[in-house]
């Protein structure tokens, strides 16, 4: 189950606040984990952030090519974002608190990614 | 040294956010800022009661003895050192033994880009007589040059990541203010995507405002990634080797949160 994966992942980091599956094609947020609540608004402003870092119409934000992981650090929050190996439009959007391990926290989410998008 | 110039120096250190590494120490020193030397003499003079003040930046070690403000002396060091200095308390009637402290703590600490104090218990060291020199007494002596303010941020940052980045381009109210490296590519990101980019961006931020660093792996033709970091009226766009994303990120933090 695609939410146990998240529920996983959010469990395991403190300071993970939200994490967000999201179709890359349609620019959806196909599934959250459980105990995410963030309205409607918030979820498409995630997956609209996704698909601008990310390039997923093929435009890079910045420089020369897309890449599979993007973040945005501000004063309140990390947002990272990841695109799965096997299938390009599958991405995790994830909502962090700003003192995270992000080296840690964004292997264990690639591997999470990898996991849902090709099981 | 004058009451305005300490007192300037101690606004400086409060204003420094140093904060604790991994291990619990308190960071005193990154990227040269303040310089190491200046650092542990800051840390002197803010030890009032007996204490061995443990200095460590990978696998050196420094242990000194400090009270009353003032320097005693260098207790030990890791790797071991044959300086006779190690073990006697300074004194200014000794300028050679002065001077064999600054070489000393310059040679094992000098080029630190990470330095980290712990204050332990006082170990039995010199006599109850000997008093040492004082930090003040040990800038002038040394010649150390005290960081009255602390480098603006994105200074800091910049230099805190410096091992990671490639190039520069760092932009102040519209005008190019320093480059470094291959820059021509953040210069055609500058002049061609970032506007664009603001402002789509923007509307996916729902009010969210400050300081921001976005990071884009391996967004550049030769395999680099590329980030823009956002501060006030500062843009700074660079070319980093991925793997200082968490130390980017971790320093981004310890600066502008």
């Amino acid at each position: 189950m695609v939410i146990d994966e998240l529920d996983a992942l959010r469990d395991k980091y403190e300071g993970c606040a939200a994490l967000a599956f999201a179709d890359l094609s349609t620019k959806m947020i196909l599934v959250t984990d459980s105990g995410s609540n963030l309205r409607r608004e918030a979820l498409d402003a995630l997956c609209a952030e996704a698909a601008l870092l990310l390039g997923a119409n093929g435009k890079p934000a910045l420089a020369d090519k897309p890449g599979d992981l993007a973040s945005v650090a501000s004063i309140a929050q990390l947002r990272v974002f990841l695109r799965a190996q096997s299938e390009p439009n599958d991405v995790l959007c994830c909502i962090c608190g700003p003192k995270m391990d992000a080296d840690a926290f964004v292997a264990d989410a690639c591997a999470c990614l990898d996991r849902i998008s090709s099981g | 040294m004058s009451e305005p110039t300490a007192l300037a120096e101690k606004l400086a250190t409060l204003a420094s956010k140093e904060t604790l590494d991994d291990t619990g120490a308190r960071i005193i020193s990154e990227a040269g800022t303040p310089a190491p030397i200046a650092a542990i003499l800051r840390e002197v003079d803010d030890t009032v009661l007996e204490r061995c003040l443990t200095f460590s930046f990978g696998d050196t070690t420094i242990n000194i003895i400090a009270a009353g403000r003032r320097l005693r002396g260098i207790l030990s060091v890791i790797p071991q050192s044959d300086a006779d200095i190690i073990g006697h308390v300074l004194s200014r009637e000794e300028p050679e033994g002065v001077q064999a402290a600054f070489d000393l703590l310059n040679d094992m600490c000098g080029d630190a880009d990470h330095l980290t104090v712990r204050a332990m218990p006082p170990e039995p060291f010199g006599k109850g007589g000997e008093r040492g020199i004082s930090a003040h007494g040990l800038t002038e002596l040394w010649g150390v040059a005290a960081d009255a303010e602390p480098k603006p941020p994105m200074e800091q940052f910049l230099g805190m990541n410096a091992a990671a980045i490639s190039s520069v381009l760092h932009v102040r109210k519209g005008e190019i203010v320093s480059k470094a490296g291959d820059f021509k590519a953040l210069q055609t990101i500058w002049t061609s995507q970032v506007d664009a980019f603001r402002e789509a961006h923007k509307k996916t931020l729902r009010g969210e405002e400050g300081a921001q660093l976005v990071c884009l792996e391996s967004a550049f033709d030769d395999g680099s990634s590329a980030a823009m970091a956002l501060y006030e009226d500062e843009v700074v766009l660079v070319a980093y080797q991925a793997e200082g994303f968490g130390h980017m990120q971790s320093s981004w933090q310890r600066i502008f949160s």
